[in-house]
């Protein structure tokens, strides 16, 4: 009889105590919100239009901020329409540029908005992209991008030009799809354990790696020692891949920009865009020459002050560019 | 293995359910299923190791066995010392052989003899050795001094010697204590199972929030001394106070928590140290199950108080200097031992040492006097001024951040390491002591409140505070693992 009693009120307690703690998460928002994904009929991955709600970083909900996806399925400040009349940026890149870690109103586009008159910037950013989803998309919307005046891809070369042709990833939203992912997102202590990665261990049980020796002391983001000649194996493929985008969607160099860290890029690579004549616009020495930080607590991504930077380094490049007095 | 691992999560359960559902019935294979769970605890480390364990349980079997038989004579002396040296041996080997050499090699170099360090080996120390041949002794000890006859019963010693929940961190069992309940047959108790389990949660906050969100500033401040300034040291010194209490008793409150699942009260080893009005008090509230060890076993044979004053002295800084020991290989350990012992002295000799062995702070009232609220704030001081030496690395170190205070003494707010706001912090302890203070009297109870719904929302906000404080970077190890 003790044991039945101590087994039913164990649970009971448990599934209490859990109600409790769900109720908190959501009152204190402690959770994130992923707005749905789909694949486009053009085979583009992107968000469902018209989401809004609050991207959340951090344990204690060190960064809070409201997305806003448009019409076009970005987050996004502005709808995307696109005239010849008009100057347009298009800035394309991964989650630095989808922004869900900053108010979708104080954006890199809306910094260079404020920065340029009467230009409009069309931040075309979703998590996840490498560089084959981002000339994949400017191809399939090539009557947009017709229209758009300059188009700048940002690019991390350590993991941006792995392939060299674009699939649509269909596995990763079926999956997202799926019945406890959908579980996961509804039920928000298991989406705030699953940001802060204390479900990572029942991750790792599934996939069978729990028992391995436990990571000791701090990861860090150090990348392990590689030799010059696997670095110049590496370099070559990456050149490779970019060369076969090019070659399968095309590359206007007189609108297209690179937008990239230097530091963190190949000097190769560097040498194969000046003797292509593809432009790109290096950030580095601005975060480097940066007493401040430039990336979030809890996070890698760029925090508002490191968007500032970056705002900055692309309207002075668009200025210098097309030098009309009309975007001062 | 450790008990804030997934591994753990998985075999606590299972064993839990073979020893009440299939063993039930047979306390032989109860105890069996001990020492089958123990090893493979144990053995989850080091399976290596596990041939110490046996060793000492065999030894001290025999030779307990052998005490008793020969009580009258002096043979019983002579396997007693057997005992003492064979387990002190190991620990000397393992724990203390490198230590003793280079300590050795580095006198000699004072008095200008270079000697090449040829001796030194390559040895792990196997955990929790300091804390099984400790109590495998205790076993031997009372034997020898009639307050224990020995157990025939070699299954239930083995189960006693390598119970799991404290085997590798405490708390140091007497066989008076433990052995006797590995003896006898336990029966599932409703209140007893409840309770274990509201102990291994309170433990688990301890560890996960207090000592893990803790451990990279004091690490950080630790490791960069000579670039802070004296505000950042004295920071980092009190939050180490913070973090290695909440690692060692948050270990002990789940081991404690975890027996009494299986039926098994173990002793308690810590009683809210950080309320203490002196340096006396403080030690029966610390590691209360070492300091007890040491006074039955070398502070009383010495003749404890009961010899002349000058006696009792150096039988205060003899075991406060093997107690430094005890904790690790290196003469900081020692010199926090002498810290201690230097600042127990005077309260011994006013005889202030016992006054409050039997109340806590604010016994009868809500808030404590102005009185006891500067006793504890000067004892957390001394404390925590020399758990400098408890956790820096050498003793030059030590002082170069002795130094470094006093050289530098100036404010400036610190930054967290991984930028992190420190406010959070802050009132993270001030909760912590907060609470700590409202249960204060009774540290097997941590939630105490009458009413379900108040139990409830701690319960959740417990849980909520491991996951707000969560950080799946940091090195989830217990300190106490290294002695």
């Amino acid at each position: 009889m003790a044991m039945r009693k101590f087994i039913l009120k164990t649970v009971l307690y448990i599934v209490l105590i859990l109600l409790i703690v769900e109720v908190i998460v959501r009152a204190l928002h402690l959770y994130t919100e992923d707005p749905p994904r789909f694949i486009d009929e053009y085979g583009v991955e992107k968000r469902v239009p018209n989401n809004k709600g609050y991207a959340v970083t951090g344990n204690r909900n060190q960064n809070y901020s409201k997305f806003s996806i448009n019409d076009a399925g970005f987050n996004s400040h502005r709808q995307f329409t696109p005239t010849a009349g008009k100057f347009e940026i298009a800035i394309v890149g991964d989650s630095f540029i989808e922004g869900f870690h900053q108010d979708y109103y104080n954006s890199i586009g809306k910094k260079i908005e404020d920065k340029l008159k009467n230009v409009e910037v069309y931040e075309y950013g979703y998590a996840g992209y490498d560089l084959a989803n981002q000339m994949h998309l400017v191809s399939a919307y090539k009557e947009d991008f017709d229209k758009i005046d300059e188009i700048i891809l940002y690019l991390n070369y350590e993991s941006d030009l792995e392939r060299g042709d674009y699939e649509p990833n269909y596995d990763r939203i079926k999956m997202l799809k799926s019945t406890p992912f959908k579980i996961r997102d509804n039920i928000k202590i298991l989406a705030y354990g699953s940001k802060i990665g204390v479900l990572e261990p029942l991750k790792r049980l599934v996939t069978g790696k729990s028992f391995e020796e436990p990571n000791k002391g701090y990861k860090t983001n150090e990348v392990e020692g590689i030799s010059t000649e696997e670095q110049k194996v590496i370099d070559l493929q990456r050149i490779q891949n970019f060369k076969s985008l090019i070659n399968l969607y095309g590359f206007d160099k007189t609108k297209t920009s690179l937008l990239l860290d230097s530091r963190k890029t190949s000097q190769a690579f560097l040498e194969f865009c000046k003797n292509n004549d593809i432009h790109y616009i290096d950030f580095a020495q601005e975060f480097k020459n940066s007493k401040r930080s430039t990336i979030l607590i809890y996070d890698w991504h760029w925090n508002n002050h490191g968007r500032e930077l970056i705002a900055k380094v692309i309207a002075s490049y668009i200025q210098a560019k097309r030098k009309d007095s009309s975007l001062d | 293995m450790l008990f804030n691992s997934l591994q753990y999560l998985i075999f606590l359960p299972t064993v839990f359910i073979l020893y009440w559902f299939v063993f039930r019935k047979n306390l032989k294979l109860q105890n069996l299923l001990i020492i089958t769970a123990s090893y493979v605890f144990y053995g989850w480390w080091d399976w290596r190791f596990l041939f110490l364990i046996l060793f000492s349980t065999l030894l001290d079997f025999f030779v307990g066995q052998q005490i008793f038989k020969n009580l009258e004579t002096k043979k019983a002396r002579y396997w007693l010392w057997l005992s003492v040296i064979c387990n002190v041996g190991l620990l000397g080997f393992f724990k203390y052989f490198n230590f003793f050499i280079d300590s050795f090699i580095e006198m000699f170099s004072l008095f200008g003899y270079e000697i090449k360090s040829t001796w030194t080996l390559r040895i792990i120390l196997p955990v929790g050795i300091s804390f099984y041949t400790f109590q495998t002794m205790s076993y031997s000890f009372d034997i020898y001094y009639k307050k224990l006859k020995p157990t025939n019963n070699f299954i239930s010693f083995a189960a006693f010697v390598a119970f799991f929940p404290q085997l590798v961190a405490g708390p140091i069992e007497r066989a008076s204590n433990l052995l006797r309940q590995i003896n006898s047959n336990r029966t599932f108790n409703y209140n007893q199972a409840s309770g274990g389990l509201k102990l291994i949660l309170w433990g688990f906050f301890k560890k996960l929030v207090i000592a893990d969100s803790l451990a990279p500033i004091v690490d950080d401040i630790f490791a960069n001394y000579a670039s802070y300034p004296a505000s950042t040291l004295i920071l980092g010194v009190c939050l180490f106070s913070f973090q290695v209490y909440g690692d060692f008793s948050g270990y002990t409150d789940i081991a404690i928590g975890t027996a009494k699942l299986f039926g098994i009260e173990l002793m308690s080893n810590f009683k809210f140290p950080n309320f203490s009005r002196n340096i006396a008090e403080y030690w029966q509230r610390w590691h209360i199950s070492l300091s007890t060890w040491f006074r039955h076993y070398l502070y009383i044979p010495m003749g404890g108080s009961r010899v002349s004053k000058l006696k009792s002295v150096r039988n205060i800084i003899v075991i406060f200097l093997v107690s430094g020991l005890w904790h690790g290989a290196n003469w900081t350990f020692v010199f926090w031992g002498a810290i201690h012992a230097t600042l127990y002295i005077p309260v011994f000799l006013m005889g202030r040492n016992r006054i409050y062995a039997h109340n806590v702070i604010a016994e009868n009232s809500w808030l404590p006097s102005v009185k006891e609220i500067l006793q504890v704030t000067l004892t957390f001081v001394l404390v925590t001024f020399s758990r400098i030496f408890f956790r820096s690395p050498s003793i030059t170190d030590a002082f170069a951040y002795i130094k470094q205070i006093s050289a530098d003494f100036n404010y400036e707010s610190y930054v967290h390491p991984m930028g992190y706001r420190m406010l959070d912090f802050y009132v993270l302890i001030g909760i912590f002591v907060c609470y700590e203070y409202i249960i204060r009297k009774d540290e097997r109870n941590p939630f105490n409140s009458k009413y379900l719904f108040v139990r409830l929302l701690i319960y959740a906000l417990v849980i909520l505070s491991i996951l707000l404080f969560y950080d799946d970077g940091v090195n989830r190890s217990f300190i106490y693992f290294q002695f």
